[in-house]
């Protein structure tokens, strides 16, 4: 043990006394380490985003949109019986229909005018399962119910964010004014991950918006289903449903396959760096062997006289090897630190929950020591090699 | 021959000498393989305790080739190395180099010491590895320090220490494991006359009835502050003299 402190000693006065040089070669293990651990990092990070992001979603819920049929002039939309088929698909649980309706000024107070006809809020004419179907709970209050469906009275509920702009308090009874009549704001919901577009928009029922605006038809233009069972299988059979070889189309989706998507491209990229980390600490132990070499030839003066003060080539071999290893280890520490410093900057940047093993950490710093002292071997091999004689020059 | 009656006059001193702490068996020194150069030819040499001694010749007498071999720098074509009578030739690196450490000091004429060390570090170097605890190391090598009347300048680095002063640290580095022997390779060669004279001085106090001293030398004037000098030529030993005051008053061969 006490030899072991000797050891480690003599490799750090050795490797202080070159500062610069040192620095230099650890800085192979660091960046090696550094972009293996920030590209594991990250992809974790993000995976796990994407994971509660899905499962948040559910991988269950198809988006239908409207595809222009011969309607020339009007948006494309999903008649309210092609609904109704989709509704009695087997494995179908919910549907809900959206529309948005177009040339809306709204309004929360008197004044405000202008600046909202520049920066138009989207209302959305919608059915009461929309929370359900989405499966976004409220924030406060309640959402469009059959009641208001059926009456048709000036009710809304907003967005979340939209919520916040207004500076709406929770059931708060205010009113809103779209295009100067007024609605009563009922709800809140909370935030859709999946369309943030809802988040700032103003939802009515359908039956308001033809008795309020320009609507003909209750037609909604966008779908949504949620469909536990056979995702895919329904999927293909709703644009057959509505259109039913008629004129009208309509596309499905299903948008976590894209997320799903999203991963694997993430998946490819991050073994990409993680490679690239790998041939950086490649080269960065062959830069070790390298400096370490030269390093030997140029203390070969101070290797003699260690050899003629008692030490074995086995003491010499080793010295140098420890050098090697208070470089990988240092190399290591400092790389996952960087790493780790790289996967919460990108984390928090992108709002994602920072994911990041320690025992990984720990792991790729073990393989920087690994490199490090296999990188070591040949220099401490030759420095244990040196003949004394040589190097002292006698006489 | 007139030196013969000498020597019997003389022969209580060398055998009143003190134990055999270094020795030469019938050993050669062979360098090359296609052109075989004999630097030493079948020499056999005792170092005893409380012996002074020189070795000199001209260059390529071999001088350096027995200092090499008595250091255990090196290891014989034939022959044997005896330290306190082990045959290090036979023994392993490890053990030899141990052996080394603790039996002998080292001093060189371009003094050696690791630039990146303070004179404290490089006396401590030779400590090392020897089961000592970082306070004894410090202390013992603070003592030498002392020895060589460094002791104040323990935390200077060997740029900061003119060419006397560092040769002073390399004898402090030599006597710290308090050697048997001292193996000298022209000490002064490298020093002005006053520094040299300051390190003769040093190695005439290193002389005791447990230690050997032993300087390999071209300057005669060194050669001859010894109590015992070895000549070489060709690769032999041709005198063995034993001086009193730079006066040879006797012969060993």
């Amino acid at each position: 043990m006490r030899r072991f402190r000797e050891l480690v000693g003599v490799a750090t006065a050795g490797l202080t006394a070159r500062k610069v040089r040192t620095l230099l070669i650890m800085l192979g293990p660091i960046l090696g380490v550094s972009a293996i651990v920030a590209a594991i990092g990250i992809n974790e990070s993000s995976k796990g985003y994407l994971k509660a992001k899905l499962q948040q979603l559910g991988t269950d819920l198809i988006v239908v949109n409207a595809s222009a049929g011969l309607g020339f002039g009007q948006d494309p939309v999903i008649e309210a019986d092609a609904v109704a088929r989709v509704g009695r698909l087997p494995d179908v649980t919910t549907v809900t229909g959206t529309r948005q309706l177009s040339d809306i000024v709204t309004v929360p107070f008197a004044g405000a005018e202008d600046y909202y006809r520049a920066f138009p809020v989207p209302v959305i004419a919608t059915g009461p399962e929309l929370p359900t179907t989405l499966d976004v709970p409220m924030v406060s209050g309640r959402f469009l119910n059959a009641f208001d469906e059926k009456s048709g009275a000036r009710v809304a509920v907003i967005g979340r964010d939209l919520a916040d702009e207004y500076g709406y308090l929770a059931g708060e009874a205010r009113t809103i004014e779209l295009n100067g009549l007024e609605y009563g704001v009922v709800g809140v919901l909370d935030w859709v991950l999946l369309e943030p577009s809802m988040d700032s928009a103003v939802f009515l029922t359908f039956s308001a918006a033809v008795a309020d605006w320009t609507l003909d038809e209750p037609d909604p233009s966008r779908l949504y289903v949620r469909a536990p069972t056979n995702t895919a299988l329904v999927a293909k059979e709703i644009p057959i449903v509505v259109s039913l070889g008629g004129p009208d189309g309509a596309s499905a989706s299903v948008p976590t396959d894209l997320l799903d998507a999203q991963s694997q491209v993430d998946e490819s990229l991050n073994n990409l760096t993680k490679m690239m980390g790998g041939l950086a600490l490649i080269v960065g132990g062959v830069g070790i062997a390298n400096v370490m070499s030269i390093s030997v030839i140029q203390r070969s003066s101070e290797i003699g006289i260690r050899r003629a003060l008692g030490h074995s080539r086995g003491t010499i071999a080793v010295q140098f090897l420890f050098e090697a290893l208070v470089v990988g280890v240092f190399g290591g520490i400092f790389g996952a630190l960087v790493g780790a410093g790289v996967v919460w900057a990108v984390a928090s940047q992108r709002g994602y929950t920072m994911v990041l093993s320690v025992a990984g950490l720990a792991g790729w710093a073990l393989v920087s020591v690994g490199v490090a002292v296999v990188a070591g071997l040949y220099p401490s091999s030759k420095a244990a090699r040196l003949e004394p004689l040589e190097t002292l020059r006698l006489g | 021959m007139g030196e013969s009656m000498v020597v019997s006059d003389l022969s209580p001193v060398h055998e009143s000498g003190g134990e055999v702490l270094l020795a030469l068996e019938g050993v050669s020194r062979i360098y090359g393989t296609e052109v075989e150069v004999r630097a030493l030819d079948d020499v056999s040499l005792d170092i005893r305790a409380g012996e002074f001694l020189s070795i000199v010749g001209p260059s390529g007498s071999g001088k350096s080739t027995m200092l090499g071999l008595l250091g255990v720098l090196d290891l014989p074509t034939e022959g044997a190395v005896r330290i306190r009578g082990t045959d290090v030739t036979l023994l392993p690196d490890a053990e030899r180099s141990r052996l080394r450490g603790e039996a002998i000091g080292f001093v060189f004429q371009q003094f050696h010491l690791i630039p990146h060390l303070t004179a404290l570090g490089n006396v401590e170097t030779a400590l090392l590895y020897r089961g000592l605890t970082r306070r004894q190391r410090r202390s013992q090598a603070l003592a030498a320090l002392e020895q060589v009347g460094l002791g104040n300048r323990h935390d200077h680095r060997p740029v900061q220490m003119s060419g006397g002063e560092q040769q002073r640290v390399a004898i402090a580095r030599a006597i710290s494991t308090e050697p048997g022997v001292v193996l000298a390779d022209e000490p002064t060669g490298a020093l002005d006359s006053q520094n040299a004279e300051n390190v003769l001085q040093i190695f005439d106090d290193l002389q005791s009835p447990e230690r050997a001293v032993c300087i390999v030398t071209h300057d005669l004037h060194v050669a001859d502050s010894a109590s015992r000098k070895i000549s070489m030529l060709d690769g032999k030993i041709v005198a063995d003299d034993v001086l009193r005051g730079g006066v040879v008053v006797g012969s060993r061969l």
